[in-house]
């Protein structure tokens, strides 16, 4: 199959690869007959990952990126093998976890050969006394949690997309899970890391709780998103499963009395593992039931750990609540949003109808929180097409917080699904820069906000560029990524 | 999900569609109103077109536990994937009928049905029965597989889907038939793969004589449930194994009818019932008759069994565990055991990984599902248990393709009734 039949998004400047045979049969050599293919029916399963668009092009029978060659190396010293094969030759390498990113991380924008990490999925060592779980990057993230679960302990990192997503994702994309507040984000869980360099030199970043060794390179390959190396194991730090469990909501009668509820509340360095702020079109999306909550903002909180820390944690938690106008709700919603939180049919149910949605996560301090919250909705509001545009804000710093936008539209007659999607994306990220905020929060940059890394780097970037030249001097891990103006048309 | 529940659950959209512009409120009415000409195919289909397209935009909710995908570690094998083949074969957009496309119309058979995705799925799909409407819709083409073909010509000439009539190997076999008088209180239906397993039949059999049931067997006149006519979808066939199952059952007179095998339940009552051919009798899985004698006091399992027996772990067969949704007969039967030591895998109950011997995936591609057998093995090995016992002749089949040939001697796979009767 040529594939004719699926229109291609990203079909601009594909690399030419004049002696297919021979790339294969030398990738043969490196990962054995069974662990690559060029046949159709694996080369159109590895053509998107999850970004919401691409969703409405999935039914459009359109396609984002096409691979050449598809890999499943075993070792790590296979994957230095196929990188300096690719050096050789000029081939970009994309690699592939369990493709649930949401910006593009993980498609072949110009052709090449993916390494999917899959068959990096073993768990190496439980260290009770340090506290450590070491495993290769490719393992499920359910995989993962469910065997620590077993016994007894837990890594703290449950994103959303917990089923279905890996480990290297979650480092690649600097991911954050749903009981962030409390266990941190991916990056103050990895604890170490082996990376294969894109020119096939493999490292290792020692395993330590803390040290004095001059700059902490090995945070470069966290948020690398697959640009600078390819993480093949890490060892994250782990907890015993939390003894006790409590369940809190909140309704305010608005966003602003919500933030200031948390921030105090984190003032006191107190951690609920889960906070989530639904403003007012979200509180009536997921709560509809409950009548304290029409017009209000609800906010679920859990509070997990050593029982006594956790009685601590709830007495603070309803004190600023109700202090700055909370109503109590029970634990209702929460029990709700822990039944729900994995039942996604949102992205089944908008595309059949042409409508483009998606997500946008952000960052914030707390003095921009608010501002950034309504610039976004009156910008996006104006936008014609938008029929939705809403928030929730999951993560939580003594500092500042994330905000996270869902919005809905369709396009008007003379754009493309994308060119729409493109100017919301626009809209919001400009709104939220000129609010002084950060254009991600946790989703990553892949090809959606790559041209905006100027703006949110300013002359910073340069000194990320020139890592990216020394590291890769071919461009071939992952490009058209990151550093780039990916989208063509799109306006700032 | 249900169509009040999904009323409910985008109810909120309403009102912000209400407050759109009036040329954006044009755009969404027509979207609506077209959606099944954008996305439906034309004509006459049997395909679920509507739940292919759910499935194949979800983002893989169940991934992390379908078998398939472990054992392939290939996207290709995502439930979602395949839904979204399906999706383009019933559209057209990959043309089922061009032979270079072989390989898409066989991702639409490998599955092994064991519906793992059911657990985790938002909306309570199993992949295969997604899987079986686009199959329908290839076999009005013509389009059936061969590997499919030959199961529906063997079944078709030796009523089994072995190259020989299975059912007449018991006499070589030793297994006792016991014919019917008409006036059975059981009807023993032993599955065609049980008859692999000659000592399992002949266990179940006297331990039912010891439990003082009339019963019977039929061997002469046994046919195959027809269970692969239906995972192959080839109705007619699958029909006409129905009408004679039904002739057969009724003709004993039994009030009860049980089964060795799991598959051969699913077929003799939800299946038999969706074509239109009910049999009007309590049919249930020969653990479930055991626990209920057990109750009665009518079987004792008394005596110790030999220490190499006594260190096991259970492979709970997922027809029983998700489908019978009964997990607890096996365990209760194995609790009457003395000295039994039972480890429970990782993955137990209504959780158990397949063994990869289920559906059309070992046709489809026989290493893949020897691969998902080698990982519930290693699932059962540690355990540390040296016996890993099971309910169904399909997994026993698969297991043991699963075990490496250095390690047969070390680990026996074994029918829970050839347990029990070293008990007896
Ligand atoms: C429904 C849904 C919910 C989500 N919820 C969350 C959430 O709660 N929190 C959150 O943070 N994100 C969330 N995401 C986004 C996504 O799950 C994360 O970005 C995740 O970290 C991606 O992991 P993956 O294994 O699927 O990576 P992929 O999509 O396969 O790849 C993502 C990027 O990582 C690179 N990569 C993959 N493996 C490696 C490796 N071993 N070494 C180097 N680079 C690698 C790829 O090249 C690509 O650039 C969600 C997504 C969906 C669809
Ligand atoms: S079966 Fe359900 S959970 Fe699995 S991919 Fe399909 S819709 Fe998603």
């Amino acid at each position: 199959m040529d594939f004719k039949e699926f229109e291609l998004i990203y079909k601009d400047n594909r690399c030419e690869i004049k002696d297919k045979q021979k790339i294969e049969s030398k990738l043969k050599e490196i990962v054995g007959e069974n662990n690559i293919s060029t046949n159709d029916v694996d080369i159109l399963a590895y053509s998107k990952d999850s970004t919401l668009i691409g969703m409405n092009w999935t039914i459009q029978g359109k396609i984002a990126g096409l691979p050449d060659f598809i890999t499943w190396p075993e070792t790590v010293e296979q994957i230095s093998e196929i990188l300096k094969l690719a050096n050789k030759e000029k081939i970009p390498i994309i690699p592939f976890g369990e493709g649930s990113g949401v910006v593009g991380g993980a498609i072949a924008i110009y052709g090449g050969i993916i390494i999917d990490m899959k068959k990096f999925n073993k768990i190496l060592k439980i260290n009770d006394k340090n506290l450590t779980v070491t495993a290769q990057t490719g393992i499920n993230g359910m995989n993962l949690e469910r065997i620590l679960n077993s016994k007894g302990y837990t890594t703290g990192h449950i994103p959303q997309s917990l089923y279905i997503s890996s480990l290297g994702g979650w480092i690649a994309h600097r991911a954050a899970g749903q009981f962030s507040t409390k266990y941190g984000k991916i990056e103050d869980i990895v604890l170490g890391m082996e990376v294969v360099l894109p020119q096939g030199e493999i490292i290792n970043f020692k395993t330590i709780a803390r040290a004095s060794t001059g700059p902490q390179l090995d945070k470069l390959f966290i948020g690398g998103e697959g640009t600078l190396g390819i993480v093949t194991k890490a060892t994250l730090k782990i907890w015993p499963y939390p003894a006790k469990r409590t369940l809190i909501s909140y309704v305010f009668p608005s966003i602003e009395d919500s933030f200031e509820a948390i921030r105090q509340i984190l003032r006191e360095q107190i951690y609920p593992a889960v906070v989530r702020i639904y403003d007012q079109f979200e509180t009536m999306r997921h709560f509809p039931d409950i009548d304290k909550a029409k017009d209000k903002v609800m906010v679920v909180f859990i509070c997990e750990g050593n029982s006594k820390l956790v009685d601590l944690e709830e007495s603070i938690t309803r004190e600023k609540s109700e202090k700055n106008s909370g109503v109590d709700c029970g634990e209702h919603p929460v029990e709700h949003w822990l039944e729900s939180r994995f039942r996604i049919t949102e992205t089944s149910s908008m595309p059949p109808y042409k409508i483009v949605f998606d997500t946008i996560e952000v960052a914030s301090l707390w003095e921009n929180a608010s501002d950034i919250y309504h610039s976004v909705l009156k910008s996006m509001k104006q936008l014609q097409g938008v029929i939705m545009i809403t928030a929730h804000v999951s993560h939580f710093y003594p500092n500042g917080v994330g905000i996270y936008f869902s919005f809905g539209g369709v396009p008007t007659k003379e754009q493309s699904d994308l060119e729409f999607y493109q100017k919301c994306w626009n809209t919001v990220v400009k709104a939220v820069l000129d609010a002084g905020g950060s254009i991600a929060h946790h989703h990553g940059i892949g090809i959606n906000r790559a041209h905006w890394m100027e703006s949110e780097w300013g002359t910073s970037m340069n000194t990320l560029k020139e890592i990216k030249k020394l590291l890769d001097p071919n461009d071939i891990l992952n490009p058209g990524k990151v550093y780039v103006d990916t989208w063509k048309g799109g306006e700032k | 999900m249900g169509v009040e529940e999904t009323l409910k659950k985008y109810s909120w959209i309403l009102p912000l569609i209400q407050k759109a512009d009036r040329a954006t409120r044009a755009v969404i009415m027509k979207n609506f109103r077209q959606k099944k000409t954008n996305f439906f195919p034309e004509g006459e289909f049997n395909a679920d077109v509507e739940n292919l397209i759910n499935c194949m935009l979800c983002p893989n909710m169940c991934r992390f536990d379908c078998g398939t995908l472990v054992a392939s570690q290939n996207e290709s094998m995502s439930p979602a994937y395949k839904a979204r083949i399906g999706y383009y074969l019933t559209m057209g957009i990959i043309d089922p009928a061009d032979s270079a496309n072989k390989e898409f119309i066989n991702l639409m058979y490998k599955c092994t049905n064991e519906e793992n995705c059911k657990i985790w799925c938002p909306f309570d799909f199993s992949v295969v029965s997604l899987l079986e409407t686009v199959r329908d819709d290839l076999n009005d083409e013509g389009l059936m597989p061969d590997y499919c073909k030959q199961q529906i010509s063997k079944l078709n000439k030796t009523n089994t889907i072995e190259d020989y009539n299975i059912f007449e190997t018991y006499k070589e076999k030793g297994i006792e038939n016991i014919e019917s008088d008409g006036n059975d209180d059981v009807f023993y239906y032993i599955g065609c793969q049980s008859m692999k397993f000659p000592e399992v039949v002949k266990a179940n059999i006297e331990i039912l004589k010891k439990a003082g049931i009339k019963f019977s067997t039929n061997l002469d006149k046994k046919v195959c449930c027809g269970g692969p006519a239906f995972n192959i979808r080839e109705m007619e066939t699958a029909k006409k194994f129905a009408r004679k199952n039904k002739e057969l059952i009724e003709s004993t007179g039994a009030k009860i009818i049980i089964s060795d095998c799991p598959g051969c339940i699913l077929t003799l009552t939800e299946r038999y019932e969706k074509a239109g051919i009910k049999i009007e009798k309590e049919i249930v899985h020969i653990v479930q008759y055991f626990r209920k004698l057990i109750d009665e006091g009518k079987l004792r399992f008394e005596k110790s069994i030999p220490e190499e027996f006594r260190k096991i772990t259970i492979h709970d067969p997922c027809l029983i565990a998700r489908n019978l949704k009964d997990t607890e007969s096996i365990r209760m039967i194995l609790n009457k055991i003395p000295d039994l030591e039972i480890i429970e895998p990782m993955y137990n109950k209504e959780y158990v990984h397949c063994c990869g011997w289920s559906g059309t995936a070992h046709w489809a591609d026989k290493d893949l599902a020897i691969r998902e057998a080698q990982n519930r093995i290693n699932e059962l090995k540690e355990t540390g248990a040296n016996i890993f016992i099971s309910a169904c002749p399909l997994c026993e089949l698969g297991l043991a393709y699963g075990i490496d040939e250095t390690e047969k001697e070390k680990y026996n796979i074994l029918d829970i009734s050839e347990l029990l009767i070293k008990a007896l």
